[in-house]
């Protein structure tokens, strides 16, 4: 009796495991990977590819979601029928970038206009903001400030004189985007090199965290990877773009698609286009 | 002087008391705080039942992340518990001592590391594991209870042994000097007696299973749609308030904070079933 039942329960997991190998077969389906609602980088892309529609957020419902760069391109690095997008800063060689609309995603492109897929990072400030804080925003949309942010691979958007040195000593606190965050750092170095007595700190906590931190004065300064809102606006924050990021579509090494027009891009994230072979 | 001493270690023994029952109260009076007004604006229905989660349209429904905290917790149950409980037996009635040095450290080191590290190594090993075995992004239900299972084991292993350790040894002499074998008298005397221990392991089991956030986030593929089979992705209520807490605001903010009271409930009811199992085990 115990034995059969045994086997019973031997027979039902090798079933199940033939179902699975079953349905693995020769595929090229799709593996979509998109972020989490509320990132900085979903809500751009999402608008720039037209998947997002009169507010609809069109995104297939099987797109697999993870909350980090680095996860998503782990993720399209050990998955050779993946597709994913992220920071054109973060971009690495573990990936591929494709072009867009026969575009490679580069910082020139980005800068002549050609390459569309770009973003505004923007940070934000209280009307009562010190001095010393307002002198490190002078500073970063300085020509030296914006020399940077060009050098770490976004794009500069102002081009205001060089910055010289006020000598303000104190504490500065910036909160906010976990994109924004790595330029910022290099900011802030180079801000404290030149005003000795200076210390910064920075939190990385997210676009809207960052925000919300602002408002209630926790930090001097917030950093946000997409559109400050209007609700966060009527809070008494102004918004200030410091730069712009081009957003990479990526994909594994061993996919031979080099190239994806806007619109199989829009087809693969709303659900329209399944398999890699649809696209030639 | 000295009774002086006395009152006042006194109080400090008390403050020391209070402060963790107080922390528990303000995590409480927070959550409710926020969440209720939240779940009341969304409504209950809506909220608890409601199979779209999309924030930015004001849809905030988290039956699909109930669902897939359950059946993450169900698979990570039915891995885990078995082998977790042979494993228990093992160590605590067959093992050599020599192998017992080695078997006992390397539990209590695999209860030490951090979720993340579990993360990682999901991600990088299982997963394309996965990807082979089933197909698919590999990111899925499946391979999400595994590594569940994977780490709920110290918890089960622990309390499942000393379960067993605190049966009378008479049990298993008494069983074979009827005439049973070893491991008849282990699997029906001693295990059978040490039920309620073990019961409690597993359910200390599920608590660290429901509650795992870091870990899950990384596997399971986060999507919150209604799992259509262990080889497809889900999203969990802790993966959930991970994943979208970074970026919410208004509303959609407080939706999460509603997630994490429908989550600690979850906990106080498997915390409720903990003590009951236990003082029915002191009976």
């Amino acid at each position: 009796m115990k034995t059969r039942k045994i086997v019973q329960a031997a027979m039902a997991l090798t079933l199940t495991t033939a179902m699975f190998t079953g349905c693995a077969g020769t595929n090229s389906s799709i593996t979509v990977i998109s972020r989490e609602d509320g990132s900085g980088t979903r809500d751009a892309f999402t608008e720039l590819m037209g998947i997002l529609v009169d507010d609809t957020d069109n995104t297939v419902a099987s797109a697999e979601i993870s909350n980090s760069t680095s996860v998503v391109m782990q993720s399209v690095v050990g998955n050779k029928n993946a597709i994913g997008y992220i920071s054109l800063g973060s971009l690495n060689d573990e990936v591929k970038a494709v072009s867009v609309d026969g575009v490679a995603a580069t910082a020139e492109n980005i800068n002549d206009g050609s390459y569309q897929v770009a973003r505004p990072f923007n940070i934000a400030t209280k009307e009562d903001i010190s001095e010393l804080a307002l002198d490190f925003v002078d500073y970063i949309l300085s020509a030296d400030g914006q020399a940077i942010i060009e050098e770490e691979g976004y794009i500069s958007v102002s081009d205001a004189e060089s910055y010289t040195s006020a000598g303000l000593t104190g504490t500065i606190v910036i909160a906010g985007s976990t994109s924004v965050a790595p330029v910022m750092e290099v900011l802030a170095d180079e801000y404290k090199a030149l005003n000795e007595g200076v210390t910064i700190e920075i939190q990385q906590t997210g676009s809207s965290a960052g925000m919300t931190s602002t408002i209630e004065g926790a930090c001097d300064i917030g950093m946000a990877s997409r559109d400050v809102k209007d609700s966060e606006i009527a809070e008494g924050l102004i918004p200030t773009v410091i730069g712009m990021d081009g957003i990479a579509v990526i994909v594994n090494h061993e996919n031979a698609v080099e190239n994806l027009t806007s619109e199989q891009i829009r087809g693969i994230y709303t659900g329209e286009i399944t398999d890699w072979s649809e696209i030639q | 002087m000295h009774k002086y001493k006395e009152t006042i270690m006194h109080g400090v023994f008390l403050l020391s008391a209070c402060i963790s029952v107080i922390a528990v109260i303000t995590i409480c009076i927070f959550l409710f705080a926020n969440g209720i007004p939240a779940i009341a604006e969304i409504g209950v229905f809506d909220f608890l039942l409601g199979k779209n989660w999309k924030p930015l349209e004001n849809q905030f429904g988290i039956f699909p992340m109930i669902v897939g905290s359950l059946y993450v917790t169900a698979g990570a149950i039915l891995i885990g518990v078995p082998i977790g409980l042979l494993c228990a037996v093992y160590m605590a009635k067959f093992c050599p001592q020599k192998l017992y040095k080695i078997l006992k450290p390397a539990i209590e080191l695999m209860a030490g590391i951090p979720s993340i590290v579990y993360g990682f190594f999901g991600l990088m090993v299982i997963v394309p594991m996965m990807q082979n075995i089933a197909g698919g992004s590999g990111k899925s239900m499946l391979t999400a209870s595994l590594l569940l299972g994977m780490m709920i084991l110290p918890t089960i292993i622990g309390v499942a042994e000393s379960a067993i350790r605190a049966v009378p040894e008479c049990f298993y002499e008494g069983s074979l000097a009827l005439g049973a074998t070893a491991e008849r008298s282990v699997f029906f005397a001693t295990l059978p007696a040490a039920k309620t221990g073990i019961m409690a392991g597993v359910i200390l089991g599920i608590g660290r299973a429901i509650g795992e956030t870091m870990a899950v986030v990384m596997v399971c593929g986060n999507q919150s749609v209604m799992p259509k089979g262990l080889a497809s992705g889900i999203r969990t209520l802790t993966a959930n308030i991970v994943l979208e807490m970074g970026y919410a605001a208004d509303l959609h903010r407080d939706a999460l904070i509603a997630t994490a009271v429908v989550l600690f409930v979850f906990i106080l009811l498997i915390n409720t079933l903990f003590s009951i199992i236990k003082n029915r085990s002191k009976d």
